[in-house]
């Protein structure tokens, strides 16, 4: 743990941080980068969530909804890897601390878990229940479980600055 | 009474004096606004993609229009009441904010289209292959929705 405080503290006290930090419009224009893209993310995803829920799209197979949608979240993902990256950089040391950012760390990795667990279980026989309105017991609790745990990743993230 | 004075009934009330007293209001209703904000941005991205015929090429527009519709009018109904909770906290300075007018123009835009246009675009989508007129609805949509929501951001900015 000593190691990563270090590694934070480097990052903080790094030309490039101090930079970011210091700056009025980067900080502020990377973090409305970051809230679209887990907008773009969060937003897709939770289309997938509600249509195995059978909420929506009823009439949509589960596989071609997920074909259709996963590249979007991918990017979204991308996106707000490398944005959140450089929010990162520049409050690395506040960052460290922060109980919210840990939360939102934890989170992220259960939605790691919960897509993994669906993607190499439920999903591999997807063809058996895709075209069901309403999915399978098992799909609907990772449906609930990825929509209640990216949302927590965005509550997280926005108490991150109230602390 | 004047616009102003609609501003300033809504900062006096009750609701007004209960964020700007709270400790956490605030932010509760910022991740309140944030979440209808991912509902509403992924529903306008679906419907929006459809029409410019990026994905679910062969499914229904008309379906995946009142699908996404419905999604669309319940984040945004979460959207609108959260959003009024925070200007109460500060409705004189979002008065003056020209973010927020902007804003609010935006979005007057946005929903006007969303029911006008778009939906005549998703008529004409759903009868053979996209022709140029769904495509230019879509266009218009994203940028719509995109400009409320920069704006949106910019009001804590500027």
């Amino acid at each position: 743990m000593l190691f990563l405080q270090h590694f934070c503290e480097m990052l903080y006290q790094s030309s490039f941080g101090t930079m970011l930090r210091e700056s009025n419009n980067a900080f502020s224009v990377i973090e409305s980068v970051h809230v679209l893209s887990i907008t773009l993310l969060v937003g897709t995803i939770a289309v997938l969530d509600l249509r195995m829920l059978g909420l929506i799209l009823r009439s949509v197979s589960v596989s071609r909804l997920a074909r259709s949608v996963l590249p979007l979240s991918w990017s979204g993902f991308a996106v707000s890897v490398a944005s959140g990256f450089l929010l990162f950089w520049a409050e690395a040391a506040k960052m460290y601390v922060n109980p919210s950012f840990r939360a939102k760390l934890v989170l992220l990795v259960l939605a790691g878990f919960n897509a993994l667990i669906f993607h190499t279980t439920i999903y591999r026989r997807a063809q058996e229940w895709e075209t069901l309105q309403v999915c399978p017991w098992r799909a609907r609790v990772t449906a609930i479980a990825s929509l209640t745990v990216w949302s927590g990743v965005i509550i997280a993230g926005r108490a991150i600055a109230y602390f | 009474m004047s616009l102003h004075g609609w501003f300033m009934a809504l900062a006096h009330s009750p609701l007004g004096h209960a964020m700007q007293t709270s400790r956490w209001g605030f932010a509760v209703v910022e991740m309140v606004h944030l979440l209808g904000l991912a509902l509403l941005g992924g529903s306008v991205l679906i419907v929006d993609l459809r029409l410019l015929g990026v994905i679910l090429k062969g499914e229904s527009a008309i379906t995946i229009g009142r699908d996404m519709s419905r999604l669309l009018m319940g984040s945004l109904t979460v959207m609108v009441l959260s959003g009024i909770a925070l200007l109460s906290e500060e409705a004189g300075k979002c008065y003056y904010s020209p973010a927020f007018r902007c804003k609010m123009a935006l979005l007057a835009a946005a929903i006007i289209f969303y029911f006008t246009l778009h939906r005549q675009a998703l008529l004409r989508a759903q009868s053979g292959k996209p022709t140029l007129w769904p495509r230019i609805a879509a266009i218009v949509s994203l940028l719509l929705w995109l400009g409320v929501g920069v704006a949106g951001r910019a009001i804590g900015l500027l």
